[in-house]
């Protein structure tokens, strides 16, 4: 009898053990917003040299000399409003978009991603002005393929 | 999946008179026996969970607390039970989130140990059907993020997510024993594995921990648990000597 308890209590101490839930390398992830650069004079992509992309609130620059035709950027997942300010050669304008922020749960390992919707409001603030005017090119962001936003300079 | 769980139900019970009943075919023929092994009701045990009160208050919970009880119904089987309230807070991978509910365990328990005489004490199995009720309110998550430039907490201000109405059931295989310290007071011990048999799948979110189940994993459908309790055992009828 002893013998039975025995095989009982050890399977129960076995099976009790967990296994680390890690979340798998290539699970789906919180995106960034894809924000492409236009002449304003001919319409079309043009590469644009930046000193810098930062937030506002935020001290430490995410992009440090940045030279491309189109740049992504991290959304705020704990806000509706997140404000970059784009250093253009010392011509500082800002760019505000205002989005949800829509989480999506995927397990427990992973916990929770965001997707976002860009709303209408997304906006430019012109100090200096370099940038002339933005468009929604998609306002949904589920994957990173597509350019959201333009910005025409 | 409601089908399923009345099914083990009933399979419980069955397995449980079965065993009832093959104890007096064993003993038919010592009719002395017969009348001691067949519905004894000598005693109702009534007790409480010494760990869960101390755990909730030395983390900061809310009370916890599970009251266990049993009754003898032939020398060695036992109706047996637990019914508890748990609100806790779970700090999980990536989400916190508060669990409260309760929970009611029925079944038997059933005695494997030839005590010497005078002495009561208790090595079992036991099997439960378990069930719970409960919601959960997420207090604050981190959102997976491959950049890490913005914080990725998210507080409850910017969102509160809150689950009420959900349930899980599942069935436990008990091993325990039980030890008399004084007369008629007894403390016990027993391990718990549990096969989850259904829960809710709320919108947006899963269940991750059920009161009284304890976690749910992602892979499979065990848990396990244990108690340990301090109880009371009341005499319902004097032992003829």
């Amino acid at each position: 009898m002893i013998k039975g308890h025995h095989i009982l209590l050890l399977s129960l101490l076995i099976i009790s053990c967990e296994k680390d839930d890690i979340c798998i390398e290539g699970s789906e992830n919180t995106n960034r917003i894809t924000i492409s650069f236009i002449d304003n004079e001919t319409k079309s992509p043009k590469g644009i040299t930046l000193i810098n992309v930062k937030s506002i609130e935020n001290d430490s620059i995410i992009h440090e000399e940045f030279s491309g035709e189109s740049i992504k950027l991290p959304l705020k997942v704990n806000s509706n409003k997140t404000k970059f300010l784009f250093d253009n050669k010392d011509n500082l304008d800002t760019l505000t978009i205002y989005h949800q922020s829509i989480h999506q749960y995927l397990n427990r390992s992973c916990g929770y991603i965001s997707n976002f919707l860009i709303n209408d409001q997304t906006e430019i603030i012109k100090t200096t002005g370099w940038i002339r005017e933005i468009t929604v090119e998609k306002d949904s962001i589920f994957n990173e393929e597509k350019t959201n936003i333009f910005i025409y300079y | 999946m409601k089908k399923k769980q009345i099914y083990l139900f009933i399979i419980s019970i069955w397995l449980s008179t079965n065993m009832l009943v093959s104890q007096t075919e064993l003993n038919i023929s010592d009719s002395l026996v017969i009348k001691d092994k067949l519905l004894t009701m000598n005693k109702l045990s009534l007790g409480v969970d010494l760990f869960k009160p101390i755990k909730s208050s030395s983390d900061g919970d809310n009370l916890n607390y599970e009251i266990v009880g049993d009754l003898q119904l032939t020398e060695n089987l036992y109706l047996a039970g637990e019914y508890g309230i748990v609100d806790r807070i779970i700090e999980d991978e990536n989400i916190n989130f508060n669990s409260s509910g309760s929970f009611l365990r029925i079944g038997f328990n059933y005695n494997m140990f030839e005590n010497w005489v005078g002495m009561d004490n208790s090595i079992y199995l036991g099997l439960r059907y378990a069930t719970s009720n409960f919601s959960n309110k997420i207090i604050n998550y981190t959102v997976r993020n491959q950049d890490s430039y913005f914080s990725n907490l998210v507080e409850n201000d910017f969102q509160t997510i809150e689950y009420s109405g959900l349930s899980g059931n599942w069935i436990e295989i008990v091993a325990g024993l039980k030890v008399e310290t004084f007369k008629n007071v007894y403390l016990g011990f027993s391990l718990r594995l549990n096969k989850l048999l259904s829960d809710s799948e709320p919108d947006n979110f899963d269940t991750l921990f059920i009161p009284g189940f304890n976690k749910v994993t992602d892979e499979n459908t065990f848990g396990s648990g244990f108690n340990y309790t301090l109880t009371y055992s009341i005499p319902l009828r004097k032992k003829k000597k």
